[in-house]
């Protein structure tokens, strides 16, 4: 065992406060950026949940919920003309609108209409068998189960309205939670019907298809984009990350959080520089006497930045199952952290970082240490 | 191992070093001059605030004089201790100078094979299994055997000095300094303790300066200092300068 190791464990109490500093910061740089993603993610979640691999929307469309109407009959030959596209294109309605709920308040609410064959690219892939037939029937609605409190629906066979028109929810589903307005899931003729005010009857929000391949899809992409400036053209992955995107810059949603998780590690590089200068001065009479022995001040640099080293290292570990343990008490409380590696291999560097830095801010107290006042 | 010549030695010329200014100014020091052989042990005595730690820092360049010089020794060459530089005074201190404090300064994290150990491996860059061999060569000469894996809140007062005893030796330094090293122990383990540092200046061939109030001590001195009021003067030197073999049957550290 090195001796900064040693050191640190021979000495756990005090340095107990460094590694709990260090943990501190880890845990709140890695809930702070998977709550962050997790927030993101529910801004793409229509576009996950389709088995489309090409979207075509309004010209300059950033996010899925920003998509202004476009007409089917200009829109729809520019993609069946490409080769290579697997069945037919097909309409896909998203728009917000407004909802009275059964108590009669209001409630704004995010209509997403799609085809509901089996096959249907559009369709969200939550939706069962049994619900895709249930919407079939007019004026049917599914939304998200989490989302029934804030509607005021107690369960399947409540009504309410939108735009006017009533609605019937008849089921529920998981995993289409919203950030902001409830994703309303039905069928294209219903959607047209709830958003009669908004999209014409020949029009729709969006093109949906299937490519061949991934590789086709991207090429498909490119041509329509520079054939037709006019429109969005996107695969279903950049349409994912544009939605993520767009959201994480416009509403500064992702500096607010860096400053949080900027200030955890200032915390925690205060704390953990303060345990090792108060744990290097309490070896002062040591490190003096191995000075006067001769022995070249750098070594004690080295054992000083090793234990800081070893801090971070040890609040690392230690804050994976607080990590854990806080990310399943979001996920129970409706919020989603996403783990990535990238992320907590990222909190981890730059927590252990944090932790050298103020091993070396710490290296003033060595700097004062002089053998002679071993004699004093 | 035989004994090594009498050389270096230490010469200190002159020294005169004072604290505070003006009215309150106080002379440690005042023109000090003392030679150190090597195979003795100095002893310097004098009463409490004499300037004893003073000498003992002027002399291995812990602390600056203002006036005078040390000249060192060394393998032929004669150098003044304090003209040189930062990194020559701390290589010269590695090489040369061996310190035992009136407190231990243990780290309490480690055992006392690894006291040990860490001179020899940051200081003269031995690697593990030589530096080893020589902490528990020095720790077993210092009858520490049974406490080499110990750490210090596991050893007695005395067994604590052995170790840093054996800190100080275990890099064979020409002088060791030694400040008061047996005012935290009872009398029989600071017997011990003097006995070894005797044994160390007789077998070793090294120059032991010690500061000490403690009367007792002065039997194994070869030669006494007395210092007060900053004035050096030499009160006993009953033996002759070169001792070449132990010289007591308790030694143990040759």
């Amino acid at each position: 065992m090195s001796y900064a190791l040693q050191t640190l464990w021979h000495d756990k109490a005090r340095y107990a406060a460094g590694v709990g500093a260090v943990a501190f910061s880890a845990v709140l740089i890695v809930l702070q950026v998977g709550l962050l993603l997790g927030l993101f993610e529910i801004t793409s979640v229509p576009v996950d949940h389709t088995s489309a691999d090409l979207w075509v929307g309004s010209q300059d469309v950033k996010s899925v919920d920003l998509g202004v109407q476009i007409p089917i009959n200009q829109h729809m030959p520019r993609l069946t003309e490409k080769k290579g596209l697997k069945g037919q294109p097909e309409v896909y309605l998203a728009m917000y609108a407004n909802m009275t709920r059964p108590d009669g308040g209001m409630e704004r609410c995010f209509v997403l209409g799609s085809s509901l064959d089996a096959d249907a690219a559009g369709a969200p892939d939550v939706l069962s068998a049994e619900l895709r037939a249930a919407l079939t029937l007019p004026n049917s609605i599914v939304t998200d189960e989490s989302e029934l409190g804030r509607l005021h629906l107690k369960g399947p066979g409540d009504t309410a309205k939108i735009s006017g028109v009533e609605v019937t929810l008849v089921g529920t589903v998981k995993g289409m939670k919203s950030l902001a307005a409830p994703w309303i899931m039905c069928s294209e003729t219903t959607a047209r019907k709830l958003l009669a005010g908004f999209v014409q009857p020949d029009h729709c929000t969006y093109l949906l298809a299937r490519a061949e391949s991934p590789q086709r899809a991207k090429e498909i992409v490119a041509e329509l984009r520079s054939e037709y400036p006019e429109m969005s053209v996107y695969t279903t992955d950049e349409f994912s990350f544009s939605c993520r995107w767009y959201w994480l810059t416009r509403t500064k949603a992702g500096i607010a959080i860096g400053y949080a998780a900027l200030l955890g590690l200032m915390v925690g590089a205060v704390i953990t520089a303060q345990t090792l200068y108060s744990a290097t001065m309490a070896s002062a009479k040591e490190f003096a006497t191995l000075l006067a022995l001769g022995i070249p001040r750098r070594k004690i640099y080295g054992l000083v930045i090793a234990q800081s080293w070893w801090v971070g290292v040890f609040g690392v570990v230690a804050s994976v199952p607080v990590v854990w343990l806080l990310a399943q008490a979001a996920g129970a409380g409706g919020a989603k952290v996403v783990l990535r590696w990238e992320v907590v291999g990222g909190a981890a560097l730059v927590t252990i970082g944090t932790a050298l830095f103020s091993g070396l801010f710490a290296l003033r107290s060595v700097r004062k240490i002089e053998p002679i006042s071993l004699l004093r | 191992m035989p004994a090594r010549p009498p050389t270096p030695v230490l010469v200190a010329e002159r020294l005169t070093k004072s604290f505070g200014d003006g009215a309150s100014r106080r002379f440690a020091l005042r023109e000090v001059s003392l030679t150190l052989y090597s195979g003795q042990l100095a002893l310097l005595m004098g009463p409490s605030g004499s300037g004893k730690s003073t000498l003992l820092a002027v002399l291995s360049g812990l602390l600056r004089p203002e006036g005078g010089s040390v000249f060192v020794q060394d393998d032929g060459q004669r150098y003044d201790l304090w003209k040189l530089s930062d990194s020559q005074m701390e290589k010269f201190r590695l090489r040369h100078t061996g310190f035992i404090f009136q407190g231990y300064n243990l780290f309490p994290a480690l055992s006392a094979m690894q006291q040990l150990e860490i001179v020899l491996k940051w200081g003269t860059g031995l690697g593990d299994s030589a530096a080893s061999t020589r902490a528990d060569d020095m720790l077993n000469r210092l009858g520490m055997n049974a406490q080499k894996y110990k750490k210090p809140a596991q050893l007695s007062g005395g067994e604590k000095q052995r170790v840093a005893i054996g800190r100080a030796l275990v890099k064979d330094p020409t002088f060791i300094f030694a400040d008061e090293p047996t005012s935290a122990l009872d009398w029989e383990n600071g017997q011990r303790v003097i006995e070894l540092l005797r044994s160390a200046a007789h077998a070793r061939g090294a120059s032991i300066f010690v500061v000490s109030h403690d009367e007792r001590m002065r039997p194994f001195a070869d030669v006494v200092y007395h210092l007060d009021d900053g004035h050096l003067s030499v009160e006993h030197n009953p033996v002759p300068l070169a001792v070449a073999g132990p010289s007591h049957p308790s030694e143990v550290a040759r």
